[in-house]
């Protein structure tokens, strides 16, 4: 009697383990694809900020976002903002707009973040159950903005704003400020930080 | 004979009345109708200036400043009620004598997180409210209303800006 039972309790041990294997399989695939979900982009960001700047002199080079005042280029394209000669130089999308820096009204930095997880990742992010994708949004990184006001050839006012990573904003301001570009805000460099 | 007479009566008279009522009320929301047309006829101006918005005492970050006044010029420019929109200070718009002028004064702002928005979903907002008002070419005002725009759950701040810029080009096709 007592090793019938002990056979039935042994099955169902065995049955038990079975069945925990499986989950936990189940729980591994899930994690290796929301790990893999989150850090693809983080990887992606840390390739980023390593941006490339060209020293050669005093021209500065960095990947921007456009967020908006582009003129003939749309928001939220990528390019390259450099210093060129005496004038900044926004290059995206096969275009170039290029701003005097005698024609810069004022040009301050801020600080702002930015989710890691964004586009299709986000998306896809979204179908996990329970509100998990919220968890998601902890995963942010603190990016430059950079705000340029100035005029045109026909004294019409402009702005435009770019995103940048953590760290160019202050050099091109010094820079375009030293070119003649005039500004309104401190010296010390960026405003504190916000959450 | 009578009896007859007095059933045609019971059964005329209510409809006659009805009827009656009908073309009083009908006359009287017709003119009602006017009314209201003649309030929402429709202004009409070849050009539209937008000029810089103004802080104000409000501690609007330059990026939200900037994003409000380009976010409205596309936003205007999108409405197709205009031949041209010019930026403010542009010399060519000084020659147009039906331009009407476009400004905006920030009225109160609050910045708040996207990260506290996605995550809990009810917390950081950010908002700003701005007063809109649009001038004709002597001054006088056409619209003159405080405008909120915010971002409430998904979306980066500066979105608000662009929930604002939204809200005035509505604001401008009912106008003109």
């Amino acid at each position: 009697m007592n090793i019938q039972n002990l056979k039935v309790d042994l099955a169902a041990t065995t049955d038990l383990c079975r069945a925990g294997r499986h989950l936990g399989a189940r729980r591994l695939s899930l994690l290796v694809v929301n790990a893999s979900l989150m850090l693809s982009p983080v990887l992606a960001h840390a390739q980023a900020a390593d941006i490339p700047r060209v020293a050669a002199g005093e021209v500065l080079q960095v990947q921007v976002q456009l967020i908006v005042g582009g003129q003939s280029i749309k928001n939220n394209s990528k390019g390259t903002l450099s210093v060129v000669g005496s004038s900044l130089q926004l290059e995206a999308d096969g275009k170039k707009v290029l701003v005097d820096a005698s024609s810069i009204l004022d040009i301050s930095t801020d600080k702002d973040s930015r989710q890691d997880i964004t586009g299709a990742a986000h998306l896809a992010a979204e179908a996990i159950p329970y509100g998990g994708s919220r968890v998601l949004s902890l995963f942010s990184h603190q990016i430059d903005v950079l705000t340029v006001e100035f005029r045109d050839t026909n004294a019409a006012y402009h702005g435009a704003v770019f995103a940048m990573a953590k760290g160019n904003a202050a050099p091109f301001r010094k820079q375009l400020v030293a070119l003649g570009a005039k500004t309104t805000a401190p010296p010390a460099g960026l405003a504190p930080e916000k959450k | 004979m009578k009896d007859h007479s007095r059933a045609v009566n019971s059964v005329a008279l209510p409809i006659v009345l009805f009827c009656a009522v009908f073309l009083v009320a009908g006359h009287l929301m017709g003119q009602q109708s006017s009314g209201e047309a003649k309030s929402l006829q429709k202004m009409s101006a070849s050009s539209i200036q937008i000029e810089a918005p103004d802080p104000g005492d409000v501690p609007l970050p330059p990026e939200f400043r900037i994003a409000v006044y380009e976010n409205l010029i596309l936003q205007i420019e999108k409405t197709g009620k205009f031949q041209h929109v010019y930026r403010s200070g542009d010399k060519n718009a000084a020659n147009v004598s039906d331009l009407v002028t476009l400004h905006t004064r920030a009225r109160a702002f609050t910045e708040g997180s996207q990260k506290k928005r996605e995550v809990t979903t009810v917390m950081g907002a950010t908002s700003l409210t701005v007063n809109v008002r649009i001038t004709d070419h002597v001054g006088q005002s056409i619209v003159d209303r405080d405008i909120k725009g915010k971002v409430v759950l998904m979306g980066e701040n500066l979105g608000a800006t662009y929930d604002f810029s939204k809200k005035v080009a509505k604001i401008v096709r009912d106008t003109f």
